[in-house]
């Protein structure tokens, strides 16, 4: 058991990384990687050996973050809650972000989820495309097209921010 | 060497990795040839530099110390033991993130909304009517807090604190008893310097666990709520959002403390 705690330890900073760059802000994000541990330790003994921890924890907090979007979502269509709020809270940390970084992450949060998930898990935390299709649930040409959509998508939206910031600098 | 046909699907096969050796030349020579797709595929590695780039600090920064507990500390499966990560939890939590909750049982059966939704419906409503009155605001005046908070306290089942929010500009003005569905809530009414006023709304609710931040309006009231342990509170206030989750924050902390719930 012991041994499958300390497995459990050295993922913790991978899976704050993604989870960071799935929700943006950093104490939702922590609040998802607690939730997907306290998930992850009622079911240790459902954990089968030859199951890297990795892919295991990645796929527990993967199906709470979709979780949790569908009920953001559904909140969404009773309720405002703007994006104000989360730039308010948020606000602080954003002063030490640099506009390249900055840009990323909002336009991260611009990508659907289901593609937003697939460039992550592939481009940032390097899963092959057969482990992220298990992880995810969908068959690989699934995975493919959300990966390539979702960097289309990237680009573009990073593209519309810096026009948006050289139309900035020319206005003054 | 394959003769195949490349796509741009190749470019991200290659990228990741994904595209066999021997097809590689091929691949190579089909960029060469096509100006657009070696653009195209040096942009994409370009912006995942960037991404990586982005979130490197979350590899290296120290793991918070709560999260490490909960892996080491905890014994598995104990959901009675949690309450002093919850506490730790509850000081840094601001937006909305939750674990499937159920549905509030006093509550129940309103169009099966989640219960935390609920909670924070009926504490905004709450704000809005009584903190808006200047005389008959509460039933039982702060002056007689310790009257007011043994009548909240026997009402709605858990014991109940006023919480000193003082070092963040809030005095208590007094408090009232709720009817919330089939249940009871107490309000504690809170006033500043400057007459913003804010609502702590507290119930015993035994529906799953949740928290968040709840608005019903862009100019209304917000409310930062917690669902846990069998203990439902909310925080309502118009104020700026960082203040609100701050003095929320600090009364939550110490209404769980009072609770025993730490």
């Amino acid at each position: 058991m012991e041994q499958r705690k300390a497995a459990i330890l050295a993922e913790l900073p991978r899976l704050r990384r993604y989870s960071r760059a799935l929700l943006r802000d950093p104490d939702a994000a922590d609040d998802l990687v607690q939730d997907c541990l306290e998930r992850a330790l009622r079911r240790l003994d459902n954990w089968q050996t030859d199951e890297k921890p990795r892919r295991w924890l990645f796929t527990i907090m993967h199906n709470l973050f979709i979780d949790q979007t569908r009920r953001t979502r559904r909140r969404a269509e009773v309720v405002t809650l703007t994006l104000d709020d989360s730039e308010a809270v948020s606000a602080p940390a954003e002063q030490h972000e640099s506009i390249a970084t900055r840009e990323i992450m909002d336009a991260l949060q611009e990508i659907r989820p289901d593609r937003r998930a697939a460039i992550l898990l592939v481009g940032l935390e390097g899963f092959s495309y057969a482990e992220a299709a298990t992880l995810l649930g969908v068959p690989a040409g699934t995975l493919m097209s959300r990966v390539s959509r979702g960097r289309e998508e990237l680009r573009g939206l990073l593209d519309d921010f810096s026009r948006r910031r050289v139309v900035k600098v020319v206005e003054r | 060497m394959s003769r195949r046909v490349y796509t741009e699907r190749d470019i991200h096969m290659a990228l990741d990795g994904e595209l066999p050796a021997d097809e590689l030349p091929g691949y190579e020579a089909w960029l060469d040839a096509n100006p657009d797709m070696k653009a195209r595929s040096v942009r994409f590695e370009a912006d995942r530099a960037r991404l990586r780039q982005t979130f490197a600090d979350a590899l290296t920064e120290p793991v918070p110390e709560r999260l490490e507990r909960l892996v080491i500390g905890e014994p598995v499966g104990s959901s009675a033991g949690g309450g002093t990560w919850r506490m730790a939890a509850a000081a840094v939590l601001l937006l909305s993130l939750g674990v499937s909750a159920g549905y509030l049982a006093g509550i129940a059966g309103r169009h099966g909304e989640p219960a935390e939704e609920v909670l924070a419906g009926e504490a905004i409503a709450a704000h809005t009517i009584f903190a808006a009155e200047k005389r008959h605001a509460v039933e039982v005046g702060g002056d007689d807090r310790e009257h007011l908070l043994g009548w909240l306290s026997n009402r709605i089942g858990l014991t109940l604190v006023a919480p000193d929010l003082a070092d963040d500009g809030f005095e208590l003005v007094g408090g009232r008893l709720l009817p919330a569905g089939n249940n009871r809530a107490a309000l504690l009414l809170y006033e500043d310097a400057e007459g913003n006023r804010i609502s702590v709304f507290v119930m015993a609710e035994k529906a799953g666990t949740a928290k968040g931040t709840y608005k019903l309006a862009s100019d209304g009231p917000s409310a930062i709520y917690w669902l846990d342990e069998g203990y439902a509170c909310a925080i309502v206030g118009n104020l700026p959002q960082e203040r609100l989750s701050k003095v929320a924050g600090s009364a939550y902390r110490q209404l769980l403390a009072g609770a025993g719930k730490v």
